[in-house]
């Protein structure tokens, strides 16, 4: 019996300090989000004692995160509809016909998940010059496409390929097309592994750095991160104002996760990250 | 459980692979292609040069780089087992039932949700020397003369960057565990509480084996970031004190874009290299997860 | 903005729409982009020039872009190579890998020099020709507290420049009173940490023998060399430099040095005013802030206690492959009169290559340009900090060895020789 309280105990004991760890510094910033500067140099670790909701107003008119988040929203949402479609299509296809190659492809679209992005970079901007797509917005969607495809087509395939073939047999029987099977009878079968890879790519995307930075060279262009980057700068030595900026770039991404989690956990739990 | 595949139909391959192929090849294979051929060439502006083996023979002796394999390797091998075994520990402590498990979830989970921008000016706050909560607590507790510069030590910059890696992704890890654990049959369970098995027997025995794929899966996949890893080091460290954080794509991109060369060959001669590396590492951890998936069916 | 300012805003907005309507094929447009986009002195200066230039020569605007300077030179870098890029863009002198692979505007023709200063216009010139126009200018400095100066029972001294036994002994009753000596800041930046140590041997070995051992032409074991590095090893010992220095931030080591918790010196580029002359709040010194400008220390056997280094920093270029390089340069003459040059100084607060009269500048800040003038007065110049000389992995041992752990005490002197002397050999 007592030894059962003590392992609740530890478990719990676990459980508490951990959320501290996990938690504790963005509840750090969120209270260094409400104070100014000198208030936090005064005392780091205190509570506000005025809570400056107004600090948000002044970070987000002063900044122009309106065009940064409009361009985030329309550039990444873009990019993970295409990559899910087409990389839903071609993990349909390698999980479902055999043909010469198949392994091939898959292990070529799988090994690019290693590259090193710093480096490939520099001819992906010399195809988008080509193209005239440099800083734009459609290279930059392109561009994230392709760059999470190969994550996509690796989790999409691995659900696919559990997808029973009596399925396709029945929907062959009923007179389903090759392309309508896909649409109507594979696709909704695999909504669970969709949405955790359009959850999975959102996050990833959101947060893209890199390649922003290389191809988006106009102001009115460029995404989130970058906005955030330069907002940095703006502010200098100014915390309480950085930490603002900070939350404003946080809080979106944490009430997704909030409201989709449930959605991504069921796409775990069918399987979709195996 | 596979579906068998089937015979090719080219009809319905073709248009399925078509979408992606050409994204592939344009905006993938292109590039890396393009990354090996510069690495036999000194690649400037206006003027290309084949030069055969000489960068892959100036890296064999080059001691920066094999100081940033050191670290990335060290990373690497160290934040998977930090990260997945930490994570396994908080996915069982959920699994028991605890109350407030959702909240729990999500609180774990808000780390990976920011990007390395944040994450690195954030934790550059609390490994501040004057103020950061990592002194402060040292401080508080009364060992403040094990206060430092976290970040600005030799000794101590690898580590911190490594606790911080594990802080953003073991939520992650704990998330899918989870998952893995809540799919699991509850016969099997069942029968393990019908034997008997004590608690500890039961997770050794029945249910870490059977979420093992799941396991390898997620140290792959940290193994993989983590030999990549580039943002985070960029802003806290740039790679500093004395080389101390240096990892292959911060080289990399230093020889690309830092130093005061336009020649591309050199650090396309380390990301093919690079790229080899990490293929074969990968190669041979994925032989083992699908061994170990055989194993299973 | 009050309404009067907005005026003639507005009326030049009317004329241009009016111009644009007129004649819509001759507009033109030339494109700059431009790091600064955090420094509004500067800035603002920019969009005046940019003003003064549109409402000269009506049909053509300039469309700015402002960035901070890492994203500046990873898009221009890109935007180059493809031969793209803006008309106009922002470029220090030790990018020479643009003049190398002719991506820079030959600027013999077309620019104002005579009102450009000839050791500034020297810094940019390759293989006899000019390639950008110099607009900021500025020398290493030693910035002092002395109030906590006079508390330590010392003096500015006549000539302005302690000598390095002096520092030592500041050091040393400073840490006894537990006031941190020097505050410096290379967390985020490649030199400010190496600023002591770079005066301290361009002192010791004069301006040809550092040159020289900037070129790889003299070893770093030399003994004068030796000499200068053991000298600032010894203020490093005495714990001069903050704990936390080998991740002090360039923005925190102002704040460290004049608000919180205070040093006695501060070694910076003479753009210190950028920050320290903003707001309090927003990372500037108070406002009765007895601030005091030095000559870096002077080190024993100095063969010229009296030199220093004087660079130039922000420069505008012309991409070589503009379609308006006319304009472009037209747009540059806009900088080149010495109104403009007062101007910048005035708003500024560095120094420029654009020929200007330091007498010219009026208001508040008057009296900081006069105990400027007096710290550089018959300053012998040596152009460039080393970073701005060494290149590749000689640039990079540097910033990893003497900007940071050397000044934190993480390497040796003989570290620093082994490891320097290594680099530029690699060369």
């Amino acid at each position: 019996m007592w030894g059962r309280v003590l392992a609740r105990a530890a478990v719990m004991l676990v459980i508490v300090l951990w959320t501290m760890f996990a938690a504790g510094p963005f509840l750090w910033v969120a209270t260094i989000s409400l104070r100014t500067t000198s208030e936090f140099m005064a005392a780091p670790y205190a509570l506000p004692e005025t809570w400056r909701f107004d600090k948000f107003a002044t970070a987000w008119t002063g900044s122009g995160y309106d065009t940064y988040f409009t361009n985030s929203i329309l550039v990444v949402f873009s990019a993970v509809a295409i990559v899910t479609a087409v990389g839903a299509m071609a993990a349909h296809a390698l999980a479902r016909y055999r043909f010469p190659g198949n392994r091939l492809v898959y292990l070529l679209i799988f090994s690019t998940i290693v590259l090193p992005p710093q480096i490939t970079v520099i001819a992906l901007f010399q195809t988008l010059a080509k193209l005239g797509l440099y800083d734009t917005r459609v290279g930059l969607t392109l561009v994230y496409a392709a760059v999470q495809l190969p994550l996509t087509v690796y989790i999409l395939e691995s659900f696919f390929a559990r997808i029973p073939a009596d399925l396709f047999d029945a929907a062959r029987i009923d007179g389903y097309s090759e392309w309508a099977t896909f649409w109507k009878v594979a696709f909704p079968v695999a909504m669970p592994a969709i949405a955790t890879v359009v959850i999975l790519n959102t996050i990833l995307l959101w947060n893209e750095f890199l390649y922003a930075v290389v191809l988006i060279a106009d102001d009115a262009r460029r995404t989130l991160p970058l906005g955030i980057q330069k907002f940095m700068g703006d502010q200098l030595e100014d915390y309480g104002m950085i930490a603002t900026g900070l939350m404003i770039a946080i809080v979106p991404v944490v009430l997704i996760y909030a409201i989709f989690s449930e959605k991504l956990i069921q796409g775990m739990t069918a399987g979709a990250v195996k | 459980m596979t579906s068998p595949r089937e015979r090719p139909a080219w009809g319905a391959i073709v248009p399925f692979l078509l979408p992606a192929t050409v994204f592939y090849l344009g905006l993938t294979a292109y590039p890396v292609i393009r990354t090996v051929w510069n690495s036999v060439h000194e690649v400037l502006p206006r003027r290309e040069a084949y030069v055969g083996g000489a960068h892959y023979v100036e890296l064999w002796a080059d001691d920066t780089f094999w100081r940033a394999v050191r670290n990335t390797v060290t990373w690497a091998l160290v934040a998977p087992f930090l990260e997945v075994s930490i994570a396994l520990l908080l996915a069982l402590a959920l699994y028991a039932r605890v109350p407030a498990a959702r909240i729990l979830r999500i609180a774990w989970f808000t780390p990976v949700l920011m990007s390395y921008v944040v994450v690195g000016i954030v934790w550059m706050w609390i490994y501040n020397y004057d103020w950061g909560a990592a002194n402060a607590i040292l401080r508080a507790v009364g060992l403040g003369h094990w206060a430092q510069p976290w970040l600005g030590t030799t000794d101590t910059a690898l580590p911190a960057l490594i606790v911080v890696t594990t802080w953003m992704w073991t939520g992650f890890n704990m998330v899918v565990l989870l998952a893995a654990l809540h799919a699991l049959p509850t016969e099997v369970i069942e029968a393990a509480e019908l034997d008997r098995c004590g608690w500890g027997a039961k997770l050794t025995r029945v249910m870490v084996p059977l979420i093992l794929p799941t396991i390898l899966n997620l140290l792959v996949l940290s193994f993989v970031g983590k030999m990549k890893i580039f943002d985070l080091v960029w802003i806290t460290t740039k790679g500093g004190p004395l080389w101390s954080t240096e990892t292959v794509s911060t080289y990399v991109y230093k020889r690309a874009f830092e130093w005061s060369t336009f020649d591309l060959g050199y650090p396309s001669a380390i990301a093919t290299v690079w790229f080899v590396i990490v293929m074969s590492f990968v190669a041979v951890l994925t032989w083992m997860v699908r061994r170990q998936q055989k194993l299973e069916y | 903005m009050t309404p009067r300012r907005a005026m003639p805003g507005c009326a030049l907005a009317a004329v241009l729409a009016a111009a644009a309507l007129a004649a819509p094929a001759a507009s033109q447009e030339i494109t700059l982009w431009s790091h600064w986009a955090a420094e509004q002195p500067k800035r603002q200066f920019i969009e005046e020039a940019i003003r003064r230039f549109e409402a000269a020569h009506p049909g053509v605007t300039v469309r700015a872009t402002w960035y901070e300077k890492n994203a500046l030179y990873a898009a221009l870098r890109t935007a180059l190579r493809a031969g793209q890029g803006p008309d106009v863009f922002y470029a220090e002198p030790d990018q020479v890998e643009y003049v190398q692979n002719g991506f820079l505007l030959d600027l013999s023709q077309g620019i104002d020099w005579a009102n450009v200063e000839p050791w500034a216009r020297e810094i940019w010139t390759h293989g006899g020709k000019p390639y950008g126009l110099p607009l900021e200018a500025w020398t290493v400095e030693l910035y002092v507290n002395t109030r906590l100066l006079s508390e330590l029972g010392w003096q500015m001294p006549a000539n302005l420049q302690f000598t390095h036994g002096q520092l030592l002994e500041i050091v040393r009753k400073a840490r006894e009173r537990n006031i941190v000596p020097i505050s410096a800041g290379v967390g985020d930046r490649p030199f400010p940490g190496a600023f002591l140590t770079h005066e301290t041997l361009l002192m010791r070995l004069g301006r040809v023998d550092y040159g020289r051992l900037l070129k790889g032409e003299i070893r770093w074991d030399d003994p004068r060399v030796v000499e200068s590095l053991r000298a600032v090893r010894a203020l490093v010992e005495a714990r001069a430099f903050p704990p936390g220095v080998a991740t002090l931030q360039l923005g925190q080591s102002h704040v460290y040095f004049h608000t919180n918790p205070g040093t006695v010196f501060f070694p910076m580029g003479s753009w210190y005013t950028s920050r320290a002359f903003n707001p309090p709040d927003q990372g500037g010194q108070p406002a009765d802030f007895p601030l005091g400008i030095l000559r870096m220390p002077a080190p024993d056997n100095a063969a010229c206690p009296t030199c220093r280094t004087i660079a130039v920093g922000g420069s505008y270029v012309i991409n070589a492959a503009s379609r308006h390089p006319d304009k472009a340069k037209a747009f540059l003459n806009a900088f080149t009169t010495p109104e403009m040059g007062a101007l910048w100084l005035q708003n500024v607060m560095v120094q420029t290559g654009i020929k200007a009269d330091v007498g010219m500048v009026t208001g508040p800040r008057a009296g900081y340009f006069r105990d400027l003038a007096a710290a550089n007065e018959g300053s012998e110049y040596f152009f460039g900090i080393p970073l701005q000389i060494l290149q590749g992995r000689a640039r990079d041992t540097f910033t990893q060895v003497v900007n940071t752990a050397f000044i934190s005490g993480q390497v040796t002197v003989e570290e620093v020789v082994r490891q320097m002397n290594a680099a530029m050999g690699a060369r």
